[in-house]
């Protein structure tokens, strides 16, 4: 009898123990890319803050970009969600939100905050009318010129359209100011997409249509592969561009092998770093030029790589990671972090914005004609098809049109099959 | 007669027991023809392995298997399966545009890969058993490239290859004067090889041959041969030396000691180097996915593709058992071919 009544003093006390640090600070795991956007240590900052302020700890697991998807299904998939806060990227919008895996928030975002972020921006979270993410990274592609070699080439300026960025480019070679002007990230991944829908855009068109049907395979997508396998065979763009993922093209402009380049926004730091750069002065960043045909209706075309911060439906601290989310994308947070563009239209508009970024202008004009890419559940296969025509194209083993069309037939397969 | 089943055999002097009171008696103790203490002794022993590859290999094998013939995606909670049966299976044998061009490039980095690893290992295993100076410390020396992990190896080869001013084997050959100051080779590139020779440029186009998988061959034997260079060793030292003291007095030189005396005797070592190689050259992955990510598509990638990037769980199921069935078929040619009970 003593024994039992021991026993029980013992579960007792281990239950009270537990209980005990329950009512202790909530932990909430959050799963982060350490590659482009904020660098690991602002979003460290960030989670130090929220959990000075909340009593809560926050976990934060950093991974690369390539890998994050892997972990969010498989945190998914878990009877108890891995992480409660996710990163997420546009392109996963459709597949995430028809899983369900992550939750709406739209009983959450209040009007007044869906009227301080541009729709360019919000509508990238939008899938079968509910917003699945809080727009976090608003990321997106920008010019990246080399003055330096266009004064050489006795020119006065950045070119306007892609015929005068050629034109500039034959004179740069012709006159060995460098032996590739074009520099870019077309190897197969997701940057080669990337690089093709903002093309499109400046041949004034889109690779998809408003419900999801791929168009590429006419007019203005046609013309942008076409131009980049010309500029392949006239020797203007290198040819290791076929093996450069983002990150290689930026070395390859910042060492100061290439004119001419589109990246992403973090280029432009690295670029203006003496520590790595070598065009540090010269190198500048405008806006893409696009094609002398669609001048008068567009200025400029880019492309979207928006990432927003989630919920995991599975996870049991909603509310809790909904504070978590709703003070990293907040414009005071925002604002103290302008290494990368704000999501708000307040703050990109700014006076201490636009007087810590001298770029914010351009940033502000080159975001309102990002095009995305699409919405369709599954994006990873129809992004794949893409990126293995496109580049088949690419190493000239395949006429574009032949790939386009072919990539098309294989993308309505797999969407019909959904 | 030795008892039937499971007997625990151990000796006090090699445990150091001797002497231990009781100890040397209880174990010096004859094992009866049936002892069941003994057999639950050695279960319970043997428990905790049994558990463990119950659980990270037999499950996931089944589960795999009973995947593969339904269609399995994630959902939040699990996964959602539905019977197919053997539509999977067909699917990549019969509809698929990119199962036969992988199981075409994967044979080639296989084959190719394996030559010039038998070729390297034997030539380099051979030296290593002659009498050298330093032969301890070269023998030790030479396993060094195996014992990195192939990320790394798979990352230097990459800034080797770079196609800017900055790799370094463009570096060196500009240091060498190969290339001009302005030169810059692309070493990874998509060109074919020998394309404008007839029919073998054509062919080596249709079995998906780029200079970049050539280039990956030269890295991935770079960290390999080491170990085909080990076992084939292993196997050198295990050849009576007056097999080829009866050849010298024979006449028999250099190619004949090795067509006659070395290679057969190789036999069984060689059979194990090709089993283990091809398994491990067949199912390749990381090296190609980490230098060229989509770029080749040898079976490992496209199996990756299907189950971990569109997350078709059961398609990519089917992929990993028909990637098993071309090794076991493999392996079973070369039992054939390589199997033998010769002795001295």
């Amino acid at each position: 009898m003593r024994k039992v009544i021991l026993l029980a003093l013992c579960v007792l006390a281990l239950v009270a123990s537990c209980g005990l640090g329950a009512s202790a600070a909530e932990t909430l795991n959050v799963i982060y890319m350490a590659q482009a956007g904020y660098q690991p240590d602002d979003i460290r900052d960030m989670a130090d803050l929220f959990e000075f302020l909340t009593d809560t700890k926050v976990n934060i697991t950093f991974v690369k970009y390539d890998e994050q998807h892997e972990k969010i299904v498989a945190s998914a998939v878990a009877p108890v969600a891995t992480y409660d806060v996710i990163l997420l990227d546009l392109i996963w919008t459709a597949e995430f939100a028809s899983k369900k895996m992550v939750i709406p928030l739209d009983d959450k975002i209040t009007p007044e905050m869906r009227k301080d972020i541009a729709p360019a921006i919000m509508d990238a979270f939008v899938f079968d009318g509910k917003t699945w993410a809080m727009p976090f990274l608003a990321n997106f592609q920008l010019f990246f010129y080399n003055a330096d070699m266009i004064k050489k080439a006795g020119f006065s300026g950045p070119p306007k359209t892609l015929e005068e960025m050629v034109e500039q480019m034959r004179v740069m070679k012709a006159k060995n100011i460098v032996k590739y002007p074009w520099t870019d990230s077309w190897n197969q991944k997701e940057g080669l997409v990337c690089e093709y829908v903002w093309l499109t855009g400046a041949f004034g068109g889109d690779t998809f249509d408003a419900n999801g049907n791929p168009i590429f395979n006419e007019g203005p997508g046609v013309k942008a592969l076409e131009f980049m396998v010309s500029l392949l065979k006239e020797g203007l763009a290198n040819p290791k561009c076929l093996t450069n993922d983002e990150t290689a093209a930026k070395d390859d402009f910042i060492s100061g092998n290439a004119a001419f380049t589109t990246n992403w926004t973090f280029q432009y730091a690295l670029m203006n770093d003496p520590a790595v750069s070598k065009v540090v002065g010269a190198g500048q960043m405008g806006l893409i030029p696009v094609a002398k045909a669609v001048a008068d209706k567009t200025k400029t075309a880019s492309v979207s790589g928006f990432q927003g911060a989630a919920i995991m439906a599975n996870s049991r601290k909603k509310d809790l990671a909904w504070k978590y989310v709703r003070f990293i994308t907040s414009p005071l947070v925002q604002r103290s972090y302008l290494q990368e563009m704000p999501v708000w239209t307040s703050v990109q508009k700014s006076a201490y914005a636009n007087m810590m970024d001298k770029t914010m202008a351009i940033k502000s004009e080159e975001i309102s004609a990002v095009h995305h890419r699409p919405k369709v559940p599954p994006y990873p296969e129809v992004s794949s098809i893409l990126q293995r025509y496109i580049h088949e194209a690419l190493q000239m083993k395949m006429e574009p049109k032949a790939a386009l069309d072919k990539a098309a037939e294989e993308i309505k397969a797999v969407l019909a099959r959904k | 007669m030795e008892p039937a089943g499971f007997r625990l055999v151990i000796r006090p002097d090699l445990w150091g027991l001797r002497g231990v009171t009781g100890v040397e008696g209880m174990i010096s103790r004859k094992p009866r023809k049936r002892d069941p203490e003994g057999r639950r002794l050695a279960w319970w022993l043997l428990s905790p392995s049994v558990v463990l590859i119950l659980a990270v290999v037999i499950g996931p094998l089944l589960f795999a298997f009973y995947l593969s013939f339904h269609e399995a995606e994630p959902m939040v909670g699990g996964i959602n399966t539905r019977f197919v049966g053997l539509a999977n299976y067909v699917y990549y044998f019969a509809q698929s545009d990119l199962f036969w061009p992988a199981v075409r490039v994967t044979v080639y980095f296989t084959v190719v890969s394996l030559l010039v690893e038998l070729v390297l290992g034997i030539a380099m295993a051979l030296v290593l058993n002659a009498k050298f100076v330093g032969r301890s410390f070269v023998r030790a020396i030479i396993l060094l490239p195996w014992a990195l992990p192939t990320v790394v190896n798979a990352r230097m080869w990459e800034w080797i290859f770079a196609g800017s001013k900055f790799g370094a084997l463009n570096g060196l050959m500009k240091v060498l004067h190969v290339f001009p100051p302005t030169y810059d080779q692309v070493w990874l590139g998509f060109d074919v090889p020998f394309e404008s020779v007839p029919v073998l440029g054509p062919f080596l186009k249709w079995m998906g041959v780029t200079r970049a998988l050539n280039i990956i061959i030269i890295a991935d034997t770079w960290k390999v041969t080491p170990l085909v260079v080990l076992l084939v060793l292993a196997g050198l030292q295990t050849i009576p030396e007056s097999l080829y003291e009866a050849a010298t007095v024979d006449g028999a030189g250099f190619w004949r000691k090795l067509t006659r005396i070395t290679l057969p005797l190789l036999k069984p070592v060689l059979l194990v180097v090709l089993v283990l190689r091809t398994m491990e050259l067949f199912r390749v992955f990381d090296i190609i996915y980490i230098i060229m990510q989509y770029s080749i598509r040898v079976l490992g990638v496209l199996t990756y593709e299907v189950g971990m990037k569109f997350l078709h769980f059961g398609s990519g199921a089917a992929l990993s058992f028909l990637v098993a069935l071309f090794i076991l078929g493999l392996a079973l040619v070369y039992i054939r071919l390589f199997y033998t009970e010769e002795g001295y």
